[in-house]
């Protein structure tokens, strides 16, 4: 039982101390002694590692790094990451080294005092050269991390139309307001981390295993957390090295990442590229697709890669009625910084890749671009080919170009682009929750932490409806791992179907146990009592929603895109909160914009990152976002609480709709995001 | 992203920052307004033990015309030029770059001064004091110097500026009654560098022709440059739309763009072409109102 202080207000979820600035995030915390961390990098892409002098390094701390968080996956051991570079480094930015000091100004100045000399080795950058070169680590047959395939192989069908196009999603930062961090203190046994995450019990699971704790002695609370986008899902080299500091000298260690670390050592998403065909019948009827991808890794199999692949392949029919489909694909070791989730997480580059073919066809077919995804959907639930399910996809269609008003913008202007997506929620393995009914008011605790998305205002919002409590009774307290036994985390547009679930499911309980012992319910039986109830709640089934965007485009002379329009019409089950889902897709719409005309991560031949500050890559600003439309329909899920999934929706949504649009009002067919003004003058 | 350690003057008097200089020579730096200079401090690109702020020394931040020359102190911010008077109704072509210049936070620090000592190819105002023909005045132990604006920066982030010295002023000629200028800056978005940008300045003689010209380009090499060919290609003519265009592309042939994520040198000798051909009809369109 966790002692709970009322009291403590810092504690607790309530998203206006953010707008008073009463927030409290890791650089937040100060401890007396703390030693401040800084990591020295490797400044190659690939290089042997001739000495090392100094520092705490690869020598004091040999582990590798443990898989966990959303998209874990192992692969080969030669594959997974040390914590420290060890003989070789093998992307800019790795840890190769790390000091402390009891302030940052010292602790930077004595990155001085660490020697090393590196061999410099030609490096492996790109997805061409992984497959063309020898493999970048000893231990392996070539670069290919993992290979997957999904469907049946079929013989090319004689079809009168056939498509081919190779398509791209370039890396792109998560780039969180807040940067990666972490306090770690070893007292009395026990490994205390404070962490800015999405998922305090992944933290603990990698840290514990990592360092080869007992997971008991680990305890992990989350501090506020200014975003994260996928990138605060597992764990990283820093955190065990600051953990293990702080067992070592016996001191808390703090370790605050900067936006320059952000960028070159913190996993980026995307790095997709899909190579599509297509065959099609006289009247526009999609009969196969076959697929290939490759996923740019990056130089370890510790980041998403290996996940990605069979996710990505398993959506590549997006919403489309397709018969015939069969994909490989290969996750590609490259000297660069290991990829991971990003908002989508392989959700919208699937769909890039058959959004991309469905206008192609539309081209092809001097057909709208409405009627030919219409003539290629199901009026009834589909199974594909590649272990999708999906509900009706006409029906909803039909409402949104109506909703969206697309056949008259088409009309009206000539660079306007429809998308149209299945969004699969990330379920698995479901999630937990914790309530504690105590001295007349309700604490809540959750397995999967907000970052910055306000579960507080659903969880409240539920608690009333089935509990009948008033909102200011209920405080939704920050991760913590003691307080939960288990929990995944918050990603994959899951918080609102599983917390949701979780919390509906306590107070079902709640309920059962005022009514036996009172006759009947009321919330005054229920606070007059102390409880204490949690549950992992599982919903492994699919849970999938459509939506659907619209965006209209101009293009100045040189080559820079004014976006007019940008609307969306999803399907969010049922809206809990309509500020908060406007509040998701406002948020979503902007980095979906931001990817497909701003965001990029560049790479020299010689694999130095070439983005390496804010400015350069690429974040969308306010002049670059119109007005967004948004229009909800509220087709309740078959959960007692109705929600669906949402929070990736608009990342899914807007670079297929936005790029058709460009495409259109620049007359050049575009196949990679980020689309470059270069890409659109004579 | 925090610098190494170093000691900090502020001097108030030109003299007192000239002694500090001397004293510390190379390990000390001047700091005016800080925005290029910090970040590299910061980044520990740079590391100087001895930082000597400029920013309060006195009769450094004037605007005012005497003689030939509108003098502007080295220490006047960026902003200030954005909300002269004087700037905005006889000097479009300072006002034009000064307004495009980075964002509001950064224009209430940033100096005229630091924007042309720092180098920067990209900074905008190195090419406005060229195509301007303008002078710089020094300010050394030994007394003062005035140099052209093209010979003070020499590449990137180098400057002719020997130990101790200190730009003081800038002087701008006085546009003469029938001359006009212009500064036409394409950037990626708000608040960049540019991918190019070109300064215009042209003097137009009795019967329409031009008397004298001056063009200046920021980030199209290593250095902010006079285009000297199409200078003296347009001396001597009427512009029209063809002289224009032969102008641009003898300033696009000439210019030496790097490919970077601003675009490919290709993309930016496009971008250079449009705009140099845009300016050069503007400005002598400016130069015919009376
Ligand atoms: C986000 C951002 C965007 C920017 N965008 C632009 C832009 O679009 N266009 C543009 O032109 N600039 C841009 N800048 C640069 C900005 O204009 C700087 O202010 C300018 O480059 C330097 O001026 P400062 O007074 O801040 O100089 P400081 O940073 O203090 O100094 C810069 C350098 O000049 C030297 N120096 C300064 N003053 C003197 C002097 N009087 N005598 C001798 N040496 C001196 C310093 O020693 C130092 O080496 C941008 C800066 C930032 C941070």
């Amino acid at each position: 039982m966790p002692t709970i202080n009322w009291n403590d207000r810092e504690l607790e979820y309530d998203s206006s101390r953010f707008v008073k600035g009463t927030g409290h995030f890791v650089d937040d915390i100060k401890i007396q002694g703390m030693l401040f961390m800084t990591v020295l990098r490797s400044p190659y892409a690939r290089a042997r590692i001739i000495s090392l002098k100094g520092g705490i390094s690869s020598k004091d701390l040999g582990a590798k790094i443990a898989s966990v968080g959303e998209g874990a996956s192992e692969g080969e051991a030669s594959s997974v990451e040390p914590i420290f570079a060890s003989g070789f480094v093998n992307y800019v930015g790795q840890p190769v080294a790390a000091v402390f000091a009891e302030d940052r100004y010292k602790s930077e100045d004595l990155l001085d005092s660490v020697e090393v000399d590196y061999e410099p080795l030609k490096p492996v950058v790109t997805i061409d050269e992984a497959l063309s070169s020898p493999p970048i680590h000893k231990g392996m047959k070539s670069n290919i991390l993992s290979e997957a395939v999904k469907g049946q192989d079929f013989s090319d069908p004689s079809s009168p139309i056939v498509l081919e196009d190779t398509l791209e999603n370039n890396r792109i930062s998560t780039n969180p307001i807040e940067p990666r961090g972490l306090v770690a203190s070893f007292e009395g046994g026990v490994l205390n981390v404070w962490a800015s995450t999405q998922a305090v019990h992944s933290v603990k699971n990698g840290l514990a295993e990592t360092l080869g704790l007992s997971k008991d002695k680990v305890r992990v609370m989350q501090a506020d957390t200014g975003g994260a986008f996928g990138s605060k899902g597992g764990i990283y080299p820093e955190y065990a090295i600051a953990s293990f500091a702080s067992m070592k000298y016996g001191k808390p260690v703090k370790w605050i990442e900067t936006r320059r670390e952000h960028l070159t050592s913190t996993n980026p998403g995307r790095g997709v590229r899909g190579k599509m065909k297509i065959f099609s019948e006289k009247n526009g009827k999609i009969t196969g697709m076959k697929g290939e991808i490759m996923v740019d890794a990056g130089a370890y199999g510790s980041g998403s890669g290996g996940f990605s692949v069979p996710f990505i392949e398993s959506m590549m029919t997006g919403a489309y009625a397709i018969e015939k489909a069969f994909v490989t694909g290969k996750a590609l070791l490259t000297n660069k910084v290991p990829q991971g989730p990003y908002r989508g997480a392989g959700r919208p580059e699937a769909s890039f890749f058959i959004e991309r073919m469905l206008d192609l066809l539309a081209d092809e077919m001097k057909m709208d671009p409405a009627d030919v995804r219409l003539l290629n959907m199901s009026d009834k639930p589909f199974n594909s080919p590649l272990g999708m399910k999906i509900d009706a996809a006409r029906p909803f269609f039909e409402t949104a170009v109506r909703e969206l008003e697309y056949r008259r913008e088409a009309k009206l202007a000539k660079g306007v682009g429809l998308s149209f997506f299945v969004l699969v929620p990330g379920t698995y393995t479901g999630e937990s929750a914790r309530m504690i009914v105590k001295d007349g008011k309700i604490g809540v605790w959750l397995g999967g932490n907000s970052h910055g998305q306000g579960h507080e205002t659903f969880i409240r919002k539920l608690i009333n409806e089935e509990l009948d409590v008033s909102k200011e009774l209920v405080t939704v307290y920050r991760g913590d791992t003691s307080v939960t036994k288990d929990g995944e985390g918050a990603w994959g547009s899951r918080s609102a179907i599983l917390i949701g679930a979780a919390i509906v499911a306590i107070c079902k309980k709640l309920r059962t146990e005022v009514e036996k012992e009172f006759g009947s319910y009321s919330s005054e039986s229920l606070l007059s009592r102390d409880h204490d109830e949690y549950v992992f709640d599982e919903k492994p089934f699919s849970l999938t929603s459509f939506g659907a965007n619209l965006a209209t485009v101009e293009i100045g002379r040189f080559g820079n895109v004014r976006v007019k329009k940008c609307n969306a019409y999803y399907d969010v089950g049922r809206a809990l909160n309509r500020e908060m889902v406007l509040g998701q897709i406002h948020g979503g719409m902007a980095q979906g914009i931001g990817q497909t005309l701003h965001e990029g991560l560049f790479y020299s031949e010689d694999g130095q990152l070439i983005t390496s500050s804010i400015s350069d890559a690429g974040v969308p600003l306010a002049e670059d976002l119109p007005n967004f439309g948004v229009k909800i329909a509220e087709n309740r899920s078959s959960l007692p609480h109705g929600a669906k999934g949402l929070g990736e929706a608009p990342t899914i949504g807007v670079p297929t709709a936005l790029i058709r649009a460009v495409e259109k009002a620049s007359g050049k067919r575009l196949r990679k995001t980020p689309v470059m003004p270069e890409d659109l003058i004579a | 992203m925090h610098p190494s350690s170093f000691e900090y003057f502020a001097p108030t008097k030109m003299k007192e920052a000239l002694e500090l200089l001397s004293k510390y020579g190379e390990e000390a730096k001047i700091m005016a307004g800080g925005q290029s200079l910090i970040p590299l401090l910061k980044l520990r690109i740079a590391a100087y033990s001895y930082i000597i702020d400029i920013s309060r020394v006195e009769g450094l931040n004037k605007i005012r015309e005497t003689g030939d020359f509108l003098e502007i102190g080295a220490l006047t911010t960026v902003n200030e030029l954005e909300e002269n008077e004087l700037v905005k109704e006889k000097y479009r072509i300072l006002h034009e770059a000064a307004v495009q210049i980075a964002d509001p936070l950064v224009r209430n620090r940033g100096t005229v001064g630091g924007n042309i000592s720092h180098g920067d190819p990209s900074n905008d105002l190195p090419a406005v004091a060229i195509a301007t023909k303008a002078k710089l005045e020094i300010v050394g132990k030994k007394g003062k110097r005035l140099v052209d604006a093209d010979s003070f920066i020499t590449d990137s982030f180098t400057t002719s500026l020997e130990e101790g010295e200190i730009l003081g002023k800038i002087l701008l000629p006085i546009p003469k009654v029938s001359s006009g200028g212009c500064y036409i800056k394409q950037k990626k978005s708000a608040g960049d560098f540019s991918v190019a940008a070109v300064a215009v300045n042209l003097v137009l003689a009795e019967d329409e022709t031009i008397k004298s010209a001056g063009i200046g380009l920021t980030s199209v090499a290593p250095k902010p440059t006079r285009a000297n060919k199409a200078e003296r290609y347009i001396e001597g003519k009427k512009i029209y739309d063809s002289v224009a265009r032969e102008a641009a592309r003898i300033i696009v042939s000439e210019a030496e763009p790097s490919t970077d994520f601003y675009g490919s040198a290709d993309y930016k000798r496009k971008v250079l072409g449009r705009i140099a051909e845009e300016a050069i009809n503007l400005a002598f369109e400016r130069g015919l109102v009376r």
